[in-house]
């Protein structure tokens, strides 16, 4: 009964994407073509990260302003590790990702020592974070990366065909598989969704809240950073703009794909198809020579419309006494 | 009861008849009646679960009946929210506390109708002496300016009835209105309700001090397990123990526990001079194995707070709490569970208690997760299953499947997945705050075999009740704790009579210096 | 203290409270033009106030739109947005249809209303969180703006329009008229009315005004939309000063709109609406605008200290309320 509700989800937001991908098909000149699927790929990958990143603390009942400045942050260091230190690829990976986590604990610190609400607290933390970005770079980007990186990012790994991915898509899709198991089959992931569900019951059954909240804001660093990470390697070069506008997308991608806004319940896979569909309908429109800005207006009215549905079918399914969606023990990911 | 009722009005102030609401998994009125006349003050009596608080919330538009009419003064009504029953001249002292801190104590009273010039325009003067004229009728010293925020317990329900009779409604309905107000408050409030009835007020009093409701009320209507188990009945030819019987449906309790002398057994749990950051001062306790020591107070006794300093909830700032005879420092929940292997059954069950949103397996595996854990917190398949499934058969659940949302439970089976989940835990000491409190009467019965059986098995139990009957039924030995101190210890002879006459007295002995706030 | 001084300092306790926080912001307002002053010659000249005052005029309102959702424990994300569309909407009518000044602005003024009927609507309605919504109504109102005249500003209004924008007398700017009329409307609204009080009880306690037979769906619909026409009228203000409608109007309004009333000391919870403490918050944060512009920092320091404001102001409300309960406990 369960499994079926939740297939049901996936299903659904599955055939919306169809169906959008047959209208592009049929009225977007070139959208199956090998260069649009592969520049897709690159697209989705970076969003389904930054979908995951604000997942995990929508999954505590909470949320985080500070995604795009973080991503934004990490993406300059990584290039000044890269450029300016000349530390090789993979240290350099490293140590971005370890700071990464370290400011998103700095935001969990500071939310469960004070007790402000997360909105505020990763409001003004993304606000400093971008002016101390602007104010060291000052505004300067770093272009000179190894190849090694930038290519990654801009060279195909799978070829079948006229299919082109990018490796950044596997990447998303590893982290999003890591990140079901440990929804699925670890404490961590259990206390993660009992925080957000019921924090104070939580607390009383002796899941230690505090630590889960600081550890979550690192993970959703840790993502975040990971995705800035990811868009530079795309772009080629580390431009302090990075994670400007990610918030819509930060929200757009888990909640489309049916994460309780409330938390307590996330999905995983449906972040990864909020991501798809996302990117497919911006890429068809721009394809279709629909002016930018119509995309934006578009992509509000689609998080508008998957929320109100995500409603619809909660109160249906709470009237039909039955459960909804994913918690800790119905298995993962919907 | 000094007026008289013999010819009946031509209407009633408020009839319902047939009322029938359901709840997932529970009936709770299944075609219940109620009228009530101008000029009498009606009790409103039934064991908690009975279903008087959803029979209120349906009069005051909280709820809709799923079948039923209610008339008001002969018209039929139906009332959508709240603000219609107020528009039907219906003023409610609920039960839950109602008031808005941040605001004033004038504010809060006619918060309903604030008094406005030109339909906008807040007349802040005529506030000030609307509401004087209240508290002083109440006689509460209080400045009408103050905020409801630095008002004491009291003060605040004293207020709350301030407010309900500031609209002047021709009904008027109190949900335990004395729960804590000391006699002399409660003496003045029973004053003005004779007044009020006396002036044509139909009243509706819902209370479990009996000894209240044989003081002031004329008529009574008798609810259990969501049915009509007396209709309007005069007050005057009822004694106590029909009264009691009509309320729990027979005249004895069914399960008769022996009595038990447990003070050989060894002391697990300790407590010496403890003083908590939350209220209670200077507790003695001493809990034996296997024992079930009962905790009786008033609302306000500071009980709650007292086993929340217990489990690390709440800072004590004096004194040592002994576990097995160490010396035990708990800082938090985690702590008490995974150190000292002491839980603690909330008493808001939704809110502090069960994640309402989760199914029954998770909500039972919370307080062993970090047990099952293996490498890097993983946790095998089956491996939750395995460890909670034998306690949600002992418990007898009823549950469709582990994976049923626990929310779509009734309010037994949602305490037995509660209980489940700290036997699951395999604590050693559990501390269970009003453990029946809105369940039916039978899971009720089953729930204190269980309680029993699992002290006979070697747990001990710390039992919160202010369920009287409850208290006498289960508890090996009783302390009584009035105003945050510990009154008194007695042990239980099982005789509800003299123990419910014992526990009062100690009770009233501390109660009576009138209530000043720090 | 003596045991009279200390009843009376409880007794009165909310209000000597608020007082202090006025006081403080006042301290700190008169400090750091005390050494603004001191460092540069050009701060006290009358051009520089004029600046300074022509900055508030906007970010007040815009402080205000905000604070309106807050007091019932709600957050408006489209605050910028739903100012960026009217202003657009308001110049598009002024310069294509050729619309009178009064008309255009009523209409425009109208636009925003909807705009905050469709907030509150959804809000209540649906019952999900006023973030989500007004996140999604944001990108909506955006896409509006830009798309309407393909992201390029429209420059013909009409002159008389553009003159109260721009004009002033000695430091003062005329389109401080309406901020100063907003700020008095608020106040009385808040203070005397019967509305306010309802808005006010709602955010205090939705459970209780509820069942104190307040509609509460209607106020959230009423704060949403007042919220938008406060919006709306720092759009259209905004765009007389700049005597363009320029589509980027309202982008970089997220972050002060939050962090005046915090800095005011407003409760995130709700219920509180200290209307006067966000005109000296709005005034100590330009006048730390003014100072880095005076000391020709690095513009990027602004959104840095804007950050850190807000998270030390509600990290020093915190540590208040904290001592406060201690101290009630205590004795």
């Amino acid at each position: 009964m369960n499994l079926a509700l939740r297939m049901l989800d996936r299903t659904g937001l599955l055939a919306v994407i169809v169906v959008f991908w047959a209208i592009f098909v049929v009225f977007a000149d070139g959208f199956l073509n090998r260069v649009t699927i592969f520049g897709l790929s690159r697209t989705v990958a970076v969003t389904a990260v930054i979908g995951l990143s604000q997942m995990v603390v929508l999954g505590i009942g909470q949320m985080n302003l500070a995604v795009g400045a973080i991503g934004g942050m990490i993406g300059v260091f990584t290039g000044w590790l890269m450029q300016s230190v000349g530390l090789p690829v993979w240290a350099a990976v490293i140590v971005a990702l370890l700071f990464a986590a370290f400011v998103g604990w700095v935001n969990g610190i500071i939310i469960t020592k004070t007790g402000i609400n997360s909105f505020i607290v990763t409001l003004g933390m993304a606000s400093v974070i971008t002016g101390l970005v602007f104010i060291l770079t000052k505004a300067e980007a770093f272009r000179d990366l190894p190849d090694a990186y930038t290519s990654f990012g801009k060279v195909p790994w799978v070829e079948l065909g006229w299919l082109e991915l990018s490796p950044l898509i596997f990447i998303a899709v590893a982290i999003a598989i890591v990140m079901a198991l440990v929804y699925k089959r670890t404490t961590f992931g259990r206390w993660m969704l009992a925080t957000g569900a019921n924090p104070r019951a939580a607390e009383l059954s002796g899941v230690p809240v505090n630590f889960v909240v600081q550890a979550t804001h690192a993970l959703s660093g840790l993502l975040a950073g990971a995705a800035g990470i990811m868009i530079v390697s795309r772009l080629g070069s580390a431009l302090p703009s990075i994670g400007e506008n990610w918030l819509l997308p930060s929200f757009a991608a888990p909640i489309v794909g049916g994460t309780l806004l409330s938390g307590g319940a996330v999905a995983v896979f449906g972040t990864l198809l909020g991501a798809l569909l996302i990117e497919s309908v911006s890429v068809g429109l721009t394809l279709m020579n629909v002016p930018s800005f119509w995309i934006q207006l578009f992509i509000g009215l689609v998080l508008l419309l998957a929320v109100l549905i995500d409603r619809a079918r909660t109160v249906a399914v709470a009237r039909g006494q039955r459960g909804v969606r994913q918690t800790p023990a119905g298995a993962t990911s919907g | 009861m000094s007026t008289t009722l013999e010819a009946p009005p031509q209407t009633y102030a408020l009839e319902l008849r047939g009322i029938r609401k359901a709840f997932p998994g529970v009936q709770a009125l299944d075609g219940v009646d109620l009228v009530m006349r101008p000029g009498e003050i009606h009790a409103l009596v039934g064991e908690n679960g009975a279903g008087k608080s959803t029979l209120l919330k349906i009069i005051t538009g909280i709820y809709r009946p799923d079948e039923g009419t209610l008339e008001v003064d002969g018209q039929s009504r139906a009332f959508g929210s709240p603000r219609d029953s107020l528009h039907a001249g219906i003023g409610i002292v609920h039960q839950e506390r109602n008031l808005i801190p941040k605001f004033s104590v004038a504010e809060n009273i006619t918060l309903e109708q604030p008094p406005v010039r030109n339909g906008q325009w807040i007349d802040r003067d005529r506030m000030r002496t609307e509401s004087e004229r209240w508290l002083d009728l109440l006689q509460i010293p209080i400045d009408p300016e103050r905020s409801v925020e630095d008002l004491s317990v009291a003060q605040r329900q004293l207020v709350e009835i301030a407010k309900a009779l500031s609209l002047e409604s021709r009904i008027l309905l109190l949900d335990e209105p004395t729960a804590s107000l000391t006699p002399h408050e409660t003496a003045v409030l029973f004053e003005i309700l004779q007044r009020l009835r006396d002036d044509g007020v139909a009243i509706l009093f819902v209370s479990h001090k009996l000894e209240e409701i044989f003081a002031i009320c004329d008529r009574v209507t008798v609810l259990r397990d969501g049915k009509v188990a007396a209709l309007d009945r005069d007050l005057r030819e009822l004694d106590r123990d029909q009264l009691v019987t009509l309320m729990i449906g027979r005249s004895e309790h069914v399960a008769e526990f022996p009595q038990r002398d447990l003070s050989e057994a060894p002391v697990v749990l300790e407590l010496r001079d403890v003083t908590s950051a939350a209220g209670p001062t200077d507790i003695d306790l001493a809990l034996h194995k296997g024992e079930i020591l009962g905790l009786y107070g008033l609302v306000g006794a500071g009980r709650t707070e007292l086993a929340r300093t217990i489990i690390g909830d709440v800072p004590m700032t004096s004194g040592e709490i002994l576990v097995d005879g160490q010396s035990a420092i708990i800082s938090d929940a985690r702590a008490a569970l995974e150190r000292y292997r002491i839980g603690y059954v909330s008493e808001n069950r939704q809110t502090e208690g069960l994640i309402l949103s989760h199914s029954v397996l998770a909500n039972v595996a919370m307080t062993v997760w970090s047990r099952l854990a293996t490498w890097l917190g993983w946790i095998q398949p089956g491996a939750e299953r395995s460890a909670v499934g034998p306690f949600i058969d002992r418990l007898q659940v009823k549950t469709p499947s582990l994976e049923q949302q626990v929310g779509n439970l009734s309010g037994g089976n949602q305490q037995k997945v509660s209980l489940s989940k700290w036997l699951a835990a395999q604590t050693a000491i559990l501390i269970v705050d009003e453990p029946t409190v809105g369940i039916d009467v039978k899971t009720k019965h089953e729930l204190h075999e269980l309680i029993w059986e699992l002290a006979n098995q070697g747990l001990s139990i710390l039992l919160i009740s202010s369920d009287m009957p409850e208290m006498v039924q289960l508890a090996d030995r009783i302390v009584v704790m009035v105003d945050r101190r510990v009154a008194g210890s007695l042990p239980n002879n099982r005789n509800y009579d003299d123990m419910s006459q014992q526990i009062m007295s100690l009770i009233h002995r501390r109660a009576d210096p009138p209530d000043t706030p720090a | 203290m003596s045991a009279v001084a200390l009843h009376q300092a409880s007794s009165s306790r909310l209000q000597s409270l608020a007082n202090k926080e006025w006081a403080w912001l006042a301290g700190i307002i008169l400090l750091m033009s005390a050494v603004l002053t001191i460092l540069e010659p050009n701060f006290l000249t009358q051009f520089n106030f004029y600046v300074l005052l022509r900055g508030i005029a906007v970010t007040l309102i815009v402080a205000y739109a905000q604070l309106m959702v807050l007091v019932v424990g709600q957050l408006n994300l489209s605050v910028g947005a739903t100012g960026g569309m009217v202003a657009i909407c308001t110049g598009g009518m002024m310069e294509v249809w050729g619309l009178p000044t009064v008309i255009a602005v009523a209409l425009g003024l109208l636009i925003g209303v909807g705009a905050g009927l469709a907030n509150g609507l959804l809000t209540t309605r649906t019952g999900i969180n006023g973030f989500i919504i007004t996140l999604a109504t944001a990108s909506a109102f955006t896409g509006v703006t830009i798309g309407l005249n393909d992201a390029k500003p429209w420059y013909n209004l009409p002159k008389r329009f553009v003159e109260f924008g721009q004009g002033r007398i000695g430091p003062f700017p005329y389109i401080a008229i309406v901020t100063i009329i907003v700020g008095i409307l608020l106040w009385v609204l808040f203070e005397r009315t019967l509305l306010g009080r309802q808005i006010l009880a709602v955010g205090g306690n939705q459970r209780a005004a509820e069942l104190s037979g307040i509609p509460v769906d209607r106020i959230l619909v009423i704060v949403f939309v007042l919220s938008a026409i406060l919006s709306s009228i720092a759009g259209i203000i905004l765009m007389a000063r700049l005597g363009s409608a320029q589509p980027s109007i309202g982008s970089d309004w997220l972050l002060p709109s939050f962090a005046i009333p915090i800095v005011a000391g407003i409760a995130l919870s709700g219920g509180s609406a200290p209307v006067i403490n966000t005109a000296l918050a709005a005034l100590l944060i330009a006048l730390i605008d003014n100072g880095l512009v005076l000391t020709k920092a690095d513009p990027y320091w602004i959104q840095f200290l804007l950050g850190l404001i807000i998270l030390v102001a509600v990290g020093l409300n915190r540590l208040r309320a904290v001592r406060e309960a201690k101290r009630t406990t205590a004795s």
